[in-house]
């Protein structure tokens, strides 16, 4: 009956739903006060409801319930603990699900922390959410319910996929979704302005921090989602350009391009109709990754659905929401205030050079994911864009992008002089300029290492000087300028771990007997020979290799090839981690006489990846918590 | 309809929680004007705090504060409103209403019409004819569904209805031809049929199966099961000794493909 009570929650948070659209829209539009403040209660009885679906689902899988459809197509008793929990994501289903109990999460998050948010504005907000909700609750339960039953229940239940088996499922997908669906607030506040006409400095205020936060977990979830695809697909990638890669990278441009224009009409009113272009663009992209993940058009790991119901659903709201947002904007856009001046020489101008390349970035990126699927749609041959394209294209406006990022926070807000500017940059180009011969001198001739070099040691520079600079003038260090300062570092961390490992990295794969010994990069792998292993959900092989640096050992690397329950063969990668070096170990096919294939990496600067992608995320937490957004106002 | 007492206590607890917030509503605490001269006066002792540590010029802050100032005059709106009281218990009424009768219709509209016979023994279990039968009505009007179908030629093989089966498992395999329990269960089938023998169509659906996945341990057990039947007892060997290196030491099917195993290299002693 557990499973009946999951299943009736989700209709209750669906009803609760259309109860939150309704009810306090009428006390909004007809004064009673009472009905618009019970937006939050509602949103607190659906988030209630969503959660107990959740967590009945998860004790399904835990309690290896296979009369739940979903449960026996992806669990079994053989499989881990922490895999069975997180197998609820694993699929189709119970991914949506997620989906949906995130989403409430960040509502009921809003209608807590918002006692500094007018009534009207909270509770329009809420609405939008719940309209949100209720789009995807009908989808949830209409054509992608989690709790189906089974007529005759398996004894044992079928295997989750493989590659999911995995520490990643369990954090990747939630930090993603996180981000993904945190993409609606900015959104339904931008909306909720709109429907109420008043586009004022409130709205503009209580949707920096959201945005800051979302984006926050966007860069964790991929850059978490970039570290699982390193270790588990055996490649040795850090970045593979996969439509869902990109489906979740184009929202993250977006939005990093929000939270700099938000700072921009905040602190100057500036950008403001483009401020409400790029929310509501944020979340059509969250949508638009939805429905490329779920409705089947692209095959990928991360693509469960192939029932194209569900994508005509998604398709309709899609169009739904980017239709009805655009049409509110250009219905409401005469309300917004004329930007205030600033001149060609300005930190506006910066953050607006930042939007640009951003949205080009993004659109970029757009082009090449979409363009095959049109071509196929419209029977015009199928044809594969990959790495050379969006190497080709992106890479140079990130380039100018970095570059704009170690000059303009130097520039004051609304105009400055090229004189003052230039003399603050110039001994910053002297030391760039050393510092990048002295780099070529004794690091490496490698003109795109090079180029990663001298930004990274601009972006150092800049920050430190701002810093030191900050500091003798005396002035209070805000959490906003600290989290930008972080920011920026990471950026340029990751910049140059993403370079100097693409360029300098090392790859080989080769045939290995035992005792036989391959150097690379001054490394000696010996191989040792590989044995039969296996474990609960598993068994396969293990390899063992040793490795030395000038005749001192320094690792002992296991790589493995499991087969799972289905016959699926694994290759389990093993990895020497360090700050400077991962040394990367993949196990081939066995080759007869005790021979293997293996494939060996060394990846220099391969952790800065991850590490800048971290710094990143910081950086944002800390400018969300800006003393700024604890302003105490009094009625 | 769909009825238990744990939906109706679910029903009462959210029209209770929400009339409650009917009765004792959250105060509304901020205008829009509120709200915006908070704001604007904050960025006024930003500003003043700006030109005191000398990050801005006097010329520059003169222009700021016109410019807030002038954002200030263009938001407020004195949006005072009077607030209309309402009737709780109506509303409360109403929600009560709205939650049980649309709740309960949209969940019998989503629940299927044939319910599992659940472990946790609301419903009594079916017997397997019980079970043929609701599955053959099921499939009247469900032609299509690829698992109802595999599932009733399991349970007429159970009673023991092999040609039934057979036809069962054809419908199964013209929806899917590429599930691979589905070809084993029908191999085995038609091969029950043949004296236990696989040749014909049950070899080639064993063989198909070994196409789509030549690391399933089924698959590879059948496989030698019908090169042993053809007398080809190297090719059974080589597909039980590739079963047993990829299943577990303590894979419950180890002791079958390790009797086969043995059975084979005895004959080939012999």
């Amino acid at each position: 009956m557990l499973i009946e009570v999951g299943h009736f929650a989700l209709v209750l948070a669906l009803i609760i739903s259309v109860l939150l659209i309704v009810v306090p829209s009428i006390g909004l539009y007809q004064n009673k006060t009472s009905l618009a403040q019970l937006a939050r209660p509602l949103v607190w009885a659906q988030g209630f409801w969503v959660a107990l679906a959740f967590f009945v689902l998860m004790s399904a899988f835990l309690s290896n319930d296979f009369s739940v459809k979903y449960v026996a197509d992806n669990s079994n008793t053989q499989l881990p603990l922490l895999f069975k929990a997180s197998a609820v994501w694993g699929s189709h289903e119970g991914s949506l699900l997620l989906w949906v109990f995130v989403l409430s999460l960040w509502t009921v998050a809003v209608s807590i922390f918002s006692k500094r948010i007018p009534s009207d504005l909270i509770n329009q907000t809420l609405v939008v959410l719940g309209a949100i909700s209720f789009g995807f609750l009908l989808f949830l339960l209409f054509t992608s319910n989690p709790f189906e039953r089974l007529m005759m229940p398996p004894i044992e239940g079928r295997e989750l996929n493989p590659l999911l088996q995995d520490f990643g499922l369990a954090v990747h997908p939630p930090m993603l979704y996180m981000g993904y669906v945190g993409l609606a607030i900015p959104f339904a506040f931008v909306l909720s302005a709109l429907i109420r006409g008043q586009l004022d400095s409130t709205w503009i205020r209580w949707t920096r921090p959201w945005a800051l936060v979302s984006w926050s977990f966007l860069t964790v979830g991929i850059t978490l989602g970039s570290w699982w695809a390193y270790y588990e697909l055996g490649w040795g990638g850090w970045w593979f350009w996969d439509p869902v890669e990109n489906a979740s990278f184009m929202p993250w441009l977006v939005a990093t391009a929000l939270i700099h224009s938000l700072s921009v009409s905040e602190k100057r009113g500036a950008f403001k109709q483009w401020t409400v272009l790029l929310a509501i663009g944020g979340f059509s992209l969250s949508l638009l990754g939805t429905f490329l993940v779920r409705s089947g058009v692209l095959t990928s790991v991360h693509a469960f659905a192939t029932d194209p119901t569900r994508g005509l659903f998604i398709l309709i709201f899609l169009f739904v929401v980017i239709g009805g947002s655009l049409i509110l904007y250009t219905w409401r856009s005469s309300l917004l205030q004329q930007s205030n001046p600033f001149s060609l020489l300005s930190r506006e101008t910066g953050l607006l050079i930042n939007n640009i390349l951003l949205v080009t970035a993004m659109l970029s990126v757009l082009l090449g994911t979409l363009y095959p699927l049109i071509l196929d749609t419209l029977n015009l041959g199928k044809i594969s864009v990959g790495a050379p394209y969006f190497n080709a294209v992106f890479v140079p406006i990130m380039i100018l992008g970095v570059i704009a990022l170690a000059v303009f926070p130097y520039v004051r807000w609304k105009k400055d002089s090229l004189s003052r500017v230039f003399n603050l940059l110039k001994f910053e180009w002297i030391c760039v300029v050393l510092l990048t011969l002295l780099s070529w001198v004794f690091i490496a001739d490698n003109i795109f290492v090079l180029v990663a070099v001298g930004l990274f040691i601009w972006v150092v520079n800049h920050v430190l000087v701002l810093f030191i600079k900050r500091l003798r003038s005396k002035a209070k260090l805000s959490m906003s300028f600290i989290g930008m300062i972080v920011a920026h570092l990471g950026i340029a961390v990751f910049v140059l771990g993403a370079t100097v490992t693409t360029q300098l990295g090392i790859e080989k794969d080769i045939k290995m007997n035992i005792g036989e010994t391959q150097t690379i990069a001054g490394h000696d792998f010996v191989f040792n020979g590989v044995s039969p292993h296996s474990k609960e959900n598993y068994s396969g092989f293990i390899g063992d290799i040793t490795v030395f640096k000038n005749t001192k050992k320094v690792a002992q690397l296991n790589p493995e090839k499991r087969y799972y329950q289905t016959g699926m063969p694994m290759t389990e990668a093993s990895i020497d981690p360090s700050i400077t070096r991962d040394l990367y170990v993949a196990l081939g096919e066995g080759l007869g006489g005790g021979a293997w294939s293996v494939r060996i990496y060394y990846k220099p600067l391969v952790r800065w990846i991850w590490l800048g992608g971290l710094m990143i995320a910081i950086g944002a937490l800390f400018a969300a918590i800006d003393r700024r957004y604890f302003l105490r106002i009094k009625s | 309809m769909i009825l238990s007492w744990q939906f109706v206590l679910m029903i009462v607890l959210s029209s209770l929680f929400l009339a409650w917030f009917l009765y004792r509503p959250i105060k509304a605490n901020l205008s829009d004007d509120d709200s915006n001269i908070s704001i604007n006066r904050q960025r006024q002792d930003e500003l003043e705090l700006d030109i005191s540590q000398g990050l801005i010029e006097k010329s520059q802050y003169q222009e700021a504060e016109e410019e807030i100032i002038r954002t200030l005059a263009s938001e407020l709106n004195n949006n005072e409103s009077k607030n209309i009281t309402i009737k709780p218990l109506i509303w409360s009424m109403m929600i009560f209403l709205f939650v049980g009768v649309l709740s309960l219709s949209v969940y019998s509209q989503l629940t299927p019409k044939i319910i599992p016979n659940a472990d946790n023994g609301i419903n009594e279990p079916l017997s397997m004819t019980e079970s043929i039968n609701n599955l053959e009505n099921y499939l009247i009007e469900n032609p299509e569904d690829f698992q109802a179908w595999k599932m009733l030629g399991l349970a007429q093989v159970g009673t023991g209805n092999i040609d039934k089966s057979i036809e069962s498992f054809e419908k199964a395999f013209l929806i899917n031809p590429n599930d691979i329990d589905l070809l084993l269960q029908y191999a085995s089938a038609i091969a029950a049929n043949q004296d236990g023998k696989f040749y014909g169509k049950s070899k080639i659906l064993i063989e198909k199966a070994l196409s789509l996945d030549p690391q399933s341990i089924q698959v590879l057990y059948f496989s030698g099961i019908v090169a042993a039947h053809e007398g080809n007892l190297n090719g059974a060997i080589e597909f039980w000794e590739k079963a047993l290196y990829l299943m577990s030491n303590d894979h419950p099917d180890r002791n079958i493909i390790e009797e086969a195993l043995g059975m084979v290299l005895n004959l080939q002693v012999k």
